[in-house]
């Protein structure tokens, strides 16, 4: 009785494994939010923060998952970066207090523990982002989400692409509107690696 | 009625009004308003406020150090009307205000302080607090000489706001702007009415608090080198220089003149800073 047992709770043991919450880790090198903005109504200007770590959680069995992602606002670069012959550049202006205000609000995060699942794969992302020091609800959209091995690691992987539409006066980021809208999209692309 | 509502709108979204032509006419029209009452100084804070309504930055969440400058900068021109009818102006008021405004300035910065090693928070604050102290103080005592007074808070907000614009914030830079215009709405019922009109506290306090952490505000925010600040600083020294045997009306031109000196200096600073040379 004992041998069957032990027996049963071998073979089971896989399953027991493949149910637990998996946790992930944001790779930074593959993993950038995008943001697009509308500029004098006639044409949208796209950026991205080059600096973002987080990690998440998910639950397949339970349908359930966390995500904490943090962003260093000072790796704004909208491919204006070169002043050239102006006294600063369009990224510089980005950093200052008009905008993502760097030297007060070095950081931008979001967190959340609600996730909506289609199947295995999670769908939507309800969390609250903090920018400028003012947290706001977000939904993030996955509108694409694989998991894999990685071809030449073979280390777990899952990766994909969330996005989410927003107002920055929602944050207080008031400069500039409406001449620089006040509508941002935002596309993060992630790749992430099982702990 | 609409057309004409949605022209105005329109000019007021445009950056060039909002820190010019505006703060020029609300600080000209409360000058004029005000002046029965000797209250015509606070045409800096009406121009000011103005301004900060055009530009859309009302709001106060976050409470962050360009929304703290704006409430110093109100506090700034009550403290200074009060003191105007409550005490008599005496050697000690002007570093008295100096130093109350300097603690304030530590309020305004402290979640840029926060971000810093202990050194490097210690250093800026004293920086700070210093450039706070000093500026209030050269400007205050200035406030019997309305000339003076107003020339000087004309180029120090047009020192402090293109030193910004030049130091890649066009708000601070705005905010600077639209200060020096309500200044020279200020000066224009100087020009109109004579040595009657009275700068006060109400005018030189609220433009010395408001341009130190200005332009405290364009180094720690944006890009702008400290060492335009000492150029900043000397624009209440150049607003006593002589002005020997000049009629009445020519004394704000030419004590415009000298202030304009450190106040293009600054600015020269910044943008030989941004074309690389090392400062």
């Amino acid at each position: 009785m004992k041998r069957f047992t032990l027996g049963a709770l071998a073979l089971a043991l896989p399953i027991a494994v493949t149910a637990a919450p998996e946790t992930y880790t944001i790779d930074p090198v593959h993993s950038f939010p995008h943001f697009a903005i509308d500029h004098l109504g006639v044409a949208t200007i796209w950026g991205r923060f080059d600096k973002m770590g987080g990690k998440f959680t998910i639950d397949r069995a339970a349908k359930q998952g966390t995500l904490e992602l943090a962003v260093e606002t000072a790796s704004v670069s909208t491919g204006d970066s070169d002043k050239g012959a102006r006294p600063r550049s369009r990224d510089d202006h980005l950093r200052s207090a008009d905008f993502f205000n760097v030297a007060e609000f070095p950081r931008m995060t979001y967190q959340a523990t609600e996730v909506t699942f289609n199947g295995d794969s999670p769908t939507e992302v309800a969390g609250r982002l903090t920018l400028l020091g003012v947290t706001r609800p977000v939904t993030l959209k996955i509108g694409r989400w694989v998991c894999k091995d990685h071809p030449f690691s073979k280390k777990p992987m899952c990766g994909g692409e969330a996005s989410a539409v927003l107002r920055r006066t929602d944050f207080g980021m008031k400069y500039g509107v409406p001449a620089v809208g006040d509508e941002i999209r935002i596309v993060v692309g992630f790749e992430a690696y099982r702990e | 009625m609409e057309a004409a509502l949605a022209m105005l709108w329109e000019l007021l979204a445009n950056p060039i009004v909002q820190s010019s032509a505006l703060p020029l006419a609300a600080g000209l029209a409360c000058a004029a308003l005000l002046y029965p009452l000797r209250l015509e100084g606070l045409a800096a804070i009406a121009g000011f406020l103005a301004a900060v309504f055009a530009i859309g930055n009302f709001g106060f969440e976050p409470l962050s150090a360009t929304r703290k400058i704006v409430l110093t900068g109100a506090a700034a021109a009550v403290i200074g009307a009060l003191s105007d009818f409550a005490f008599k102006p005496t050697r000690f008021s002007a570093p008295l205000l100096g130093a109350i405004f300097g603690v304030a300035a530590l309020w305004v910065f402290a979640t840029v302080l926060r971000q810093k090693t202990p050194l490097d928070a210690a250093l800026i604050g004293a920086g700070v607090v210093a450039l706070t102290v000093w500026l209030v103080s050269a400007t205050v005592s200035l406030q019997l000489d309305a000339a003076r007074s107003g020339a000087a808070g004309l180029m120090l907000g047009l020192g402090t706001g293109f030193s910004a614009v030049l130091g890649a914030s066009a708000l601070i830079g705005q905010y600077g702007m639209a200060l020096g215009a309500a200044c020279g709405g200020f000066l224009v019922l100087l020009l109109a009415l004579g040595p009657r009109v009275g700068a006060g506290h109400a005018l030189t306090l609220t433009v010395s608090v408001l341009s130190a952490l200005l332009a405290a505000a364009s180094v720690l925010l944006a890009q702008v080198p400290a060492v335009a600040l000492v150029a900043l600083a000397l624009v209440p020294v150049a607003a006593r220089l002589p002005l020997p045997g000049t009629p009445l009306w020519m004394q704000p031109v030419l004590a415009g003149v000298y202030t304009a000196v450190p106040a293009a200096g600054a600015c020269a600073l910044v943008w030989l800073q941004s074309r690389g040379w090392a400062i």
